[in-house]
């Protein structure tokens, strides 16, 4: 018997057994003993033509197995033992437990999408997750009674309605890489937490996450109480993986509009500029022109809203104070000009750069103002 | 008329009945009741049946161990088997016989 062969046989006495699991366990194992090598030797004599569905059309589905199994051994059936336990009782566990888990995996979904957002919600509802799955582990019968419940039902029935569709047999037939996603599933659980997230804090959590992930997909195959831990894990990977693609996909739409817009050529322009004499005397009504003639334009906005783009230093100062807006003429601050002789090229100043030797500007295209004092 | 109502009543006795001669494990029951001619017999009904003998104390059953696939549970008649088997049997031919001599006329 190859290894497929093996999965589904065991997927297929698995679903007998929690058919079963409200037998005493020592029963349960002898049933498993000769029904369960009964199925085993009934798959090895189907040979290449072995499938689950040609099991099940020669057996019966692994429920209605036990079912006839159970009848003719004069077993209790199932919904009675239930009820002689306290079904009732455990109808609101079984609601906190079902809808614990929806909302922890949705929640799971969102905080990954979010990178993490309402970490507060997060947390209870996570709490709430947590308390369900322990639950669920716990307490016998708890998942007979979840799977009674109505809304339980409503949810089964619209999955078989789904699964025998043709998008339901598409999905079935991608079965066989189930293994793969559970990989991959644990691979982005720990890519979330320790790449997107909290570096330092998820580290060691995602880790455990993922592995339990990759523990809880082939368990959850055939345990249902394992979804309490496959599902919020798989909507935390989709949450991961949806956000990873959204970066991507923002990050190459972005460059095309940016990269025009950093890389404009364009004089620097900036505020204003003060020029100084070799005195130390401010020059003002100043046109400034770059090596190549061009003026050094920029635009200037006034209080009246009205603007002025020119290459005319230096700009009255706007200022807004308690009389409102002003325009302020004239230089804010004085320089010491260092003393130097006036032949050599200029040295540092203490404030500013003082004014280059007197170059003739090698433009035609302007008559060019020579810095001329006006006052 | 549906033969696995009727089998319902009688599977008792049928899977007692293959086991006097020689003990069997579960599947070798099934396939001597299907050779038998009872082949509306379901998979999971014999051995539901087995385990309700056993149950009752009428079984004895033993593992062996296999050298090719899983090991298997033989099952073999005790006294209370057997005494069963006998009393069962009686009351089975009575009825048969009853039974037939209704039917005698018309089928």
């Amino acid at each position: 018997m190859n290894t497929q062969t093996n999965t589904e046989v065991k997927h297929y006495l698995d679903g007998m057994r929690e058919a079963l699991a409200d037998l005493p366990a020592a029963e349960v194992a002898e049933i498993m003993d000769d029904a369960g090598a009964h199925v085993v030797e009934v798959a090895e004599e189907m040979g290449d033509e072995f499938s689950l569905a040609a099991l099940i059309d020669r057996l019966g589905t692994p429920r209605a197995y036990a079912e006839e199994l159970r009848a003719a051994a004069g077993y209790p059936s199932p919904t009675s033992t239930a009820a002689d336990t306290g079904g009732d009782r455990l109808v609101f566990p079984a609601r906190f437990a079902l809808w614990s888990l929806v909302a922890g995996t949705v929640m799971a979904f969102g905080f990954a999408v979010t990178r993490g957002d309402a970490l507060e919600v997060t947390v209870l509802v996570g709490l709430c997750a947590a308390a369900a799955t322990l639950l669920v582990f716990r307490q016998k019968g708890l998942l007979t009674a979840i799977t009674r419940l109505p809304e339980t039902v409503a949810i089964r029935d619209a999955l078989t309605k789904v699964l025998k569709s043709d998008l339901g047999k598409a999905f079935e037939s991608l079965r066989v890489f189930q293994p793969v996603w559970w990989i991959g599933r644990a691979l982005l659980i720990a890519a979330g937490g320790t790449l997107v997230y909290r570096p330092d804090l998820m580290f060691v959590l995602a880790l455990a996450l993922a592995a339990l992930s990759l523990f809880a997909g082939p368990k959850a195959r055939t345990d249902r109480r394992w979804l309490w831990i496959s599902l919020p894990a798989t909507g935390f990977a989709l949450g991961v993986l949806l956000a990873v693609l959204s970066a991507l996909v923002l990050r190459f739409d972005t460059y095309p509009i940016s990269a025009p817009v950093s890389y404009t050529p364009s004089p620097p322009t900036r505020h204003n500029i003060y020029v100084f004499d070799k005195d130390g005397k401010p020059l003002t009504d100043v046109h400034l022109y770059d090596e190549e003639g061009r003026p050094l334009n920029a635009t200037w906005y006034g209080c009246t809203g009205a603007d002025r783009h020119d290459n005319r230093y230096p700009r009255p100062r706007v200022v807004h104070d308690e009389r409102g807006c002003h325009e302020e003429p004239g230089v804010p601050f004085t320089v010491v000009m260092p003393t130097l002789p006036t032949t050599t090229t200029a040295p540092p100043s203490t404030v500013t750069q003082s004014p280059a030797p007197t170059t003739p500007i090698p433009s035609t295209t302007t008559p060019p103002t020579t810095a001329t004092t006006t006052g | 008329m549906d033969t696995s109502q009727l089998l319902k009543g009688v599977l008792d006795l049928a899977v007692l009945a293959v086991l006097r001669k020689e003990d069997g494990y579960g599947y070798d029951v099934l396939r001597r009741l299907r050779q038998g001619g009872l082949d509306g017999v379901g998979d999971a009904s014999v051995y539901g049946t087995l385990r309700r003998l056993y149950n009752a104390g009428l079984l004895t059953s033993y593992v062996v161990p296999s050298e090719e696939g899983p090991h298997r549970k033989y099952y073999s008649l005790n006294e209370p088997g057997r005494e069963r088997l006998v009393e069962s049997g009686q009351t089975w031919k009575s009825f048969a016989r009853a039974l037939d001599d209704l039917l005698g006329e018309g089928a």
